[in-house]
């Protein structure tokens, strides 16, 4: 559901030791603020205080905010419930300030959400990207998920959108429909087998 | 939100204290809540909310903060209203008293209009493009201006035929912003009369032309004309200008009427209108040198304006119908600009030229090459809203040509069949309308279509089943397998099963245009193509090959014949066409997985892993029988290093 603002003004980078960063699970309503001014900066999209509230109030232990010295230069923001027959964990938003990009806090804070949400029951985790953002389909790409489908015009600057999903493998993978399927029965399928082994 | 708890006591007090004036219903209970709030209000601050358990996500997101600039669409800007515009000469009419002037601020309006045209056509709301010039939402105002009215007019009936084709047509799913026009005037004026009027203002400014350039000795003949406007330096510049501009309006609408004749019927005429449309683009191209040249200010050629003078139209206004436009946040929207907006137009005529084209053949596989064509060079919603109306008509083929004969054609049955009582059994009635829906899908935008196809995978396997099992009760026990019933339904199973092959090839190739696949992903899609056109060329031979009439024997031997494509020459072009295919994909296939052994290619270490076929689950059983085949033969050649794959 996010789309970052475009200003890609260079920014100088802070020196700090990746041991300084502090993750930190979503711990109450002081937390709020630094949630939405973060958000509110760096994503267009414009959320009131009830879609904030919706989400940290509902799902804390899913929201994590990234501190250095004291001061909040990452969240994660997330939910998860029933979705059809599958129980689905949703990254809503994702930020870090600029001048601590590229040190891998936002991965950081996304392993952490979708850890959780794994041993919550969670069979798979999606999230919407725009096409045009590469940092964060590179990203969600190294972690593993894949761009499903496409939507088209999803934000409301025209821009379509990638559904990115991972999805947790099952015991029962290569059985792959619901239903007992007759279609095949009848049919031939070795021609993987006789085409290598001619 | 404590508080909603404390509110919940607050209500049950209430209720047992007064009884509800609504009758309850089976599942509910009327009762005020006035004193509920009272009591609440106390306790909210800033930010609280009072909600019930069915507040969701939704709700949460539609929640707006009065004065929010990017959130509340009421805020005032300029004006509260548009009579508040009005009334401040906003638009005014004429819009200068002086003739050049209020010519030349016309052209500008045209201009500027053609460019909102061109952002609705891309996906912004009608109320944000077109129709914030002022002039269109009161169409009684313009009405003492011939060329001002004339123009309003034509844009109002085109705005609305164009709407109708996409809202018909229903490929907007994703794209409604598109048809949503409410309180906006479209309906005012009729057909017949927007066109008169604007060929007689077109004649007016011709008479004008010609009068501006007779020589002075024939002059006399026609003083009773009245110039365009006060400047005879300016009067041959400024009446082409116009004239190129009414023209392409005129044609446009041609084209747009032309299109919506019933079986095709308008499609030659529209193709000249379409023509001549492209023309009338090439006067306006080369009518901007002279535009900008006779602005008030000489302007830089910038490549933003929206008008060909460079200067700002008078008489527009977004934000006052932005609470108009659609249940979203106000975006203030980019208009295209001028030269933008005329590419637009031109692949637009183009493509609608390409489908004015489409001859109109019986045959089912000729319209599915044709759309998937089509679609190649990426066709806006317009344009493939219309392909869409033309392809389907009241149910038929090209509005000709019922559902039934099209698929018994498609199954290569003879002629004698199409009227055949078989076509009146529920499932042969279900296929008949996923065959249409088919067409209908393939015409929509890329990212629609591919999920769409997914889904539909599902239905024609549900279909086969279905047809199959009708088909054993009824020829299962006899030995009568020569009736005219048994070849039917026999061609059509083959038929279906090729089809649904076809879909999902479809569904695997649309995936690269979407850029969906990632480097390591190209392997297994490969495969995937592989198996999936394997069997897709089997089906066809089998379906030619049975009707030929030298079905039984075929059948044993597909497979063989297939492979050694050389000695077989009963094999058609088009399952020769397939067997390259096949062999494309097998060499990419082998060629990527050579990559990833070598390492040239590296799947993401993700510390979660991932399930890939998750693309793929709508697939037919057989698809994974023979990935899952394959992938064991693949391991029992390469050994160890493929059970690293993870297909
Ligand atoms: C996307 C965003 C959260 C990334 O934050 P970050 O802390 O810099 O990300 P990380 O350092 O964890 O990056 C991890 C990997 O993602 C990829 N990546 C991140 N930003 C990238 C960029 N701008 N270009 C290319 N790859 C990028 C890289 O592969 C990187 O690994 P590497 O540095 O080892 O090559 C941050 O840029 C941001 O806040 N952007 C604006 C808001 C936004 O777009 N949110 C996501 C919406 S879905």
């Amino acid at each position: 559901m996010e789309t970052p603002n475009k200003d890609e003004t260079e920014i100088s980078k802070v020196e700090f030791n990746d041991s300084e960063i502090e993750y930190i699970s979503y711990g109450g309503e002081h937390h709020l603020p630094l949630i939405m001014n973060l958000v509110d900066e760096e994503l267009s999209e414009p959320y009131s205080i009830f879609t904030y509230r919706y989400f940290v109030y509902l799902w804390p232990h899913l929201s994590f905010l990234a501190f250095h010295k004291g001061k909040c230069v990452g969240t994660v923001v997330c939910k998860m419930g029933e979705h059809r027959s599958t129980f689905r964990g949703y990254i809503a938003m994702l930020v870090v300030i600029k001048p601590y990009r590229g040190r891998g806090i936002a991965t950081e804070l996304v392993t952490r959400s979708i850890k959780v949400m794994m041993e919550s029951g969670c069979d798979e985790v999606t999230l919407e990207a725009e096409v045009t953002n590469k940092g964060a389909l590179a990203l969600y790409g190294r972690l593993g998920f894949i761009r499903a489908k496409r939507l088209f015009h999803y934000y409301l600057n025209g821009v379509d959108a990638f559904r990115l999903k991972l999805l947790f493998p099952r015991p029962d993978l290569h059985a792959p429909l619901d239903s007992p399927d007759k279609y095949g029965s009848h049919m031939h399928s070795d021609h993987g087998d006789s085409l290598i082994e001619q | 939100m404590a508080t909603l708890d404390r509110a919940n006591e607050a209500a049950t007090t209430t209720v047992q204290s007064r009884p509800p004036r609504i009758p309850s219903g089976d599942n509910s209970v009327w009762a005020d809540v006035s004193p509920l709030l009272h009591a609440a209000c106390q306790d909210l601050h800033e930010g609280d909310l009072i909600h019930g358990d069915n507040f969701n996500l939704f709700a949460a997101m539609s929640a707006l903060e009065i004065m929010d600039p990017k959130m509340d669409s009421g805020m005032a800007s300029t004006y509260y209203s548009l009579d508040e515009a009005i009334e401040n000469g906003a638009a005014p009419v004429p819009v200068s008293d002086d003739k050049t002037t209020d010519v030349r601020c016309i052209i500008d309006i045209f201009d500027h209009i053609l460019a909102c045209e061109a952002t609705w056509h891309k996906g912004h709301s009608l109320a944000q493009t077109v129709y914030s010039c002022l002039y269109l939402l009161r169409p009684e105002r313009t009405s003492s201006h011939a060329l001002l009215h004339s123009f309003c007019q034509i844009i109002r009936a085109t705005c609305k035929a164009v709407l109708s084709v996409v809202s018909d047509s229903r490929t907007h799913e994703e794209e409604d912003l598109f048809i949503m026009a409410y309180g906006l005037p479209l309906n005012e004026d009729g057909n017949e009369r927007c066109l008169a009027l604007l060929n007689a203002v077109e004649e007016t400014i011709c008479r004008q032309l010609r009068a501006c350039k007779t020589t002075s000795s024939k002059r006399r003949v026609s003083e009773d004309i009245e110039p365009l406007q006060n400047n005879p330096d300016l009067e041959e510049g400024y009446c082409r200008a116009l004239l190129c501009r009414l023209r392409f309006r005129k044609h446009f609408y041609h084209i747009l009427m032309s299109m919506k004749r019933p079986h095709g019927g308008g499609l030659e005429l529209a193709r000249e209108h379409i023509a001549s449309c492209i023309s009338e683009i090439g006067h306006i191209r080369k009518s901007s040198d002279f535009l900008r040249a006779s602005a008030p200010e000489m302007s830089e050629q910038n490549i933003e304006n929206t008008t060909a003078s460079g200067c700002k139209p008078i008489g527009f206004d977004a934000s006052l119908n932005c609470r108009l436009s659609a249940p979203t946040p106000p975006r203030a929207i980019k208009i295209f600009c001028l030269e933008k907006a005329l590419e637009y137009f031109v692949k637009l005529l183009h493509d609608l030229d390409i489908i004015c084209s489409c001859s109109l053949n019986p045959s089912l596989e000729a319209a599915l090459l044709f759309v998937v064509k089509f679609q190649k060079s990426q066709p806006d919603l317009v344009s493939r809203a219309h392909l869409q109306l033309l392809l389907v008509q009241n149910g038929k083929l090209f509005g000709r040509y019922p559902m039934f004969s099209m698929i018994t054609r498609a199954a290569g049955l003879p002629e004698v069949v199409e009227n055949h009582d078989i076509q009146k059994n529920e499932f042969m009635v279900q296929l008949q309308q996923m065959v249409m829906n088919l067409l209908k899908i393939i015409c929509t935008n890329a990212a629609w279509q591919r999920r769409k196809l997914g889904k539909m995978l599902q239905d024609w396997r549900v279909t086969y089943v279905q047809l199959e099992l009708d088909f054993k009760k009824e020829f299962g026990n006899t030995s009568n397998n020569e009736t005219l019933g048994f070849k039917i339904f026999q061609h059509i199973l083959v038929w279906v099963e090729e089809q649904t092959y076809w879909i999902a090839f479809r569904f695997l190739t649309v995936g690269f245009e979407l850029e969906l696949y990632a480097d390591h992903d190209y392997c297994m899609v490969y495969w995937y193509i592989y198996i999936v056109l394997i069997n897709l060329a089997e089906k066809k031979h089998l379906r030619m090959a049975m009707s030929s009439g030298t079905g039984k024997k075929k059948t044993k031997k597909k497979r063989d014949s297939l492979k050694d494509a050389g000695t077989n020459l009963q094999i058609s072009p088009a399952v020769r066409f397939l067997q390259s295919q096949i062999y494309l994909a097998e060499g990419l296939g082998m060629m990527l997985a050579a990559l990833r052994n070598e390492h040239r290619i590296v799947p993401p270490q993700s510390p979660f892993s991932t399930e890939h076929e998750v693309r793929f689950s709508g697939f037919p059983l057989t698809v994974f029988k023979c990935i899952t085949n394959f992938i064991k033969a693949l391991q029992r050649v390469f050994g160890k290093f493929y059970s690293a794959l993870d297909f």
